[in-house]
């Protein structure tokens, strides 16, 4: 098993109404398996949103392997400025 | 040289500075908040960073476009938290040699900013509820 630490932001954080989730998943999940996870979550809220990912800080491709202590972000449209 | 900073308080400016003789323009945006978002009224905007990720990623976008356009200099400052009407959010400062490139750098900085630093705003509306805002422009 692997711990994930998933930080939510903006819309994210509006559909889950929650800051940060403390997860587990077997080994070998991927950054798209969360997502789907994630979206499953929001019951429907997060749909039509585009979501970026974010791994430990970094942009990342989907599918990219998750590691036990990792830190997750899903980035809804970024609106800086 | 590009300096990047998050600030929670309200912006102070980067000074102008007549020293600058190599610098044939001096190019200041300010970003500052309307009082409407899609339409609807609002009181203020809040807004949020990737705490982290976002300084990050604004510093290498600062750096690649100073490496992208012949300009000397880079300064950026973006408030977070609550931001009133009118007052300053964003504020970016650039010095060339010539405007044009100034003028393509700043253009292309903020536009960049928007597709991928890490920051949101949420809309406060007059009734006191605050939502994700749905601007991305």
């Amino acid at each position: 098993m692997i711990k994930i630490k998933v930080k939510c932001f903006s819309q994210v954080r509006y559909a889950l109404g929650i800051d940060n989730l403390n997860l587990e998943f077997e080994s070998g999940t991927n950054t798209s398996q969360l997502e789907k996870f994630i979206r499953g979550k929001a019951n429907g809220k997060l749909d039509g949103i585009s979501l970026r990912i974010a791994l430990n800080q970094k942009y990342v491709p989907d599918e990219t392997e998750l590691q036990d202590g990792d830190e997750v972000a899903f980035i809804p449209p970024v609106q800086g400025g | 040289m590009v300096i990047v900073k998050i600030v929670n308080g309200p912006i102070e400016p980067f000074p102008s500075n007549d020293d600058r003789n190599q610098d044939g323009a001096e190019l200041t945006f300010n970003g500052r908040v309307r009082d409407t978002e899609h339409g609807k009224k609002i009181v203020a905007l809040e807004y949020e960073h990737y705490e982290g990720m976002a300084e990050a990623e604004l510093t290498t976008l600062a750096e690649k476009t100073c490496k992208k356009y012949p300009i000397n200099d880079l300064f950026c400052k973006h408030r977070m938290g609550k931001v009133e009407i009118g007052e300053t959010s964003l504020h970016v400062s650039i010095w060339s040699k010539h405007r044009k490139e100034a003028i393509g750098a700043m253009d292309c900085f903020i536009f960049e900013l928007k597709k991928r630093v890490p920051i949101w705003k949420w809309a406060i509306l007059a009734d006191g509820t605050k939502v994700p805002s749905e601007c991305t422009h």
